[in-house]
């Protein structure tokens, strides 16, 4: 019976993955929060899969932690972080909103790009050129980009 | 992007979730990039390319 959790959920990252992972996580320096909202009634069941994918990130670095939200209940943090559709995960570095949102759960191509967005919250190193960085300050007014993407 | 100027705000939407927006902004195919309900991306492009189609910055000159 050695090592098998069977009270868990089977995990959704390989030992492997988990072993990568932590190691790209190790440079992270400053708290990360993720702000999860889930629709527990009516929602969809990948808020589930959200969860269980933070939480497995969250237990291989100890400044990441998950903070939990009702999309339907807690209005006030909806309102705050402007969150309008669920499962939504809002990436907080040492406590100030990174402004990058996820919606769905965040698999595959996903999964990716919030490792990035939580490296970057957790380092606060952007990887762009400097003159692409020197495009993106100059912006002097209210600038939404929507990226959509599929798992696979 | 966001991360760098506070006036962006930068959202990833897995498509087949939010099948509604998918349809209202035509997406098709993945990457889709959709910049303050205007202006359309597709497809993965290098960053700078990307980025001055985000920011609508007028095209590079070729140097002569």
């Amino acid at each position: 019976m050695t090592g098998w959790r069977h009270n868990q959920v089977m995990a959704l990252l390989s030992p492997q993955d988990e072993a990568t992972l932590k190691q790209h996580l190790s440079s992270i320096t400053l708290p990360v929060e993720l702000v999860l909202f889930t629709q527990a009634f009516g929602g969809s069941e990948t808020g589930d899969v959200a969860k269980q994918i933070l939480n497995e990130i969250a237990a291989l670095n100890d400044k990441i932690t998950i903070v939990e939200k009702s999309f339907v209940l807690d209005t006030d943090d909806k309102a705050k972080y402007k969150i309008d559709k669920a499962p939504a995960i809002v990436i907080l570095s040492d406590g100030t909103d990174t402004r990058m949102r996820m919606y769905g759960a965040p698999t595959g191509y996903e999964f990716v790009g919030l490792v990035e967005a939580i490296l970057v919250a957790g380092t606060g190193k952007i990887d762009l050129e400097p003159e692409t960085m020197k495009w993106i300050q100059a912006v002097d007014k209210p600038t939404h980009i929507q990226v959509f993407s599929t798992p696979t | 992007m966001a991360a760098a100027n506070p006036l962006i705000t930068a959202d990833a939407i897995e498509a087949t979730e939010f099948m509604d927006l998918s349809r209202k902004y035509r997406v098709t195919g993945v990457p889709k990039t959709i910049v303050n309900e205007t202006i359309e991306i597709m497809g993965g492009l290098p960053e700078q390319v990307f980025v001055r189609a985000a920011l609508d910055l007028p095209e590079e000159q070729p140097e002569t």
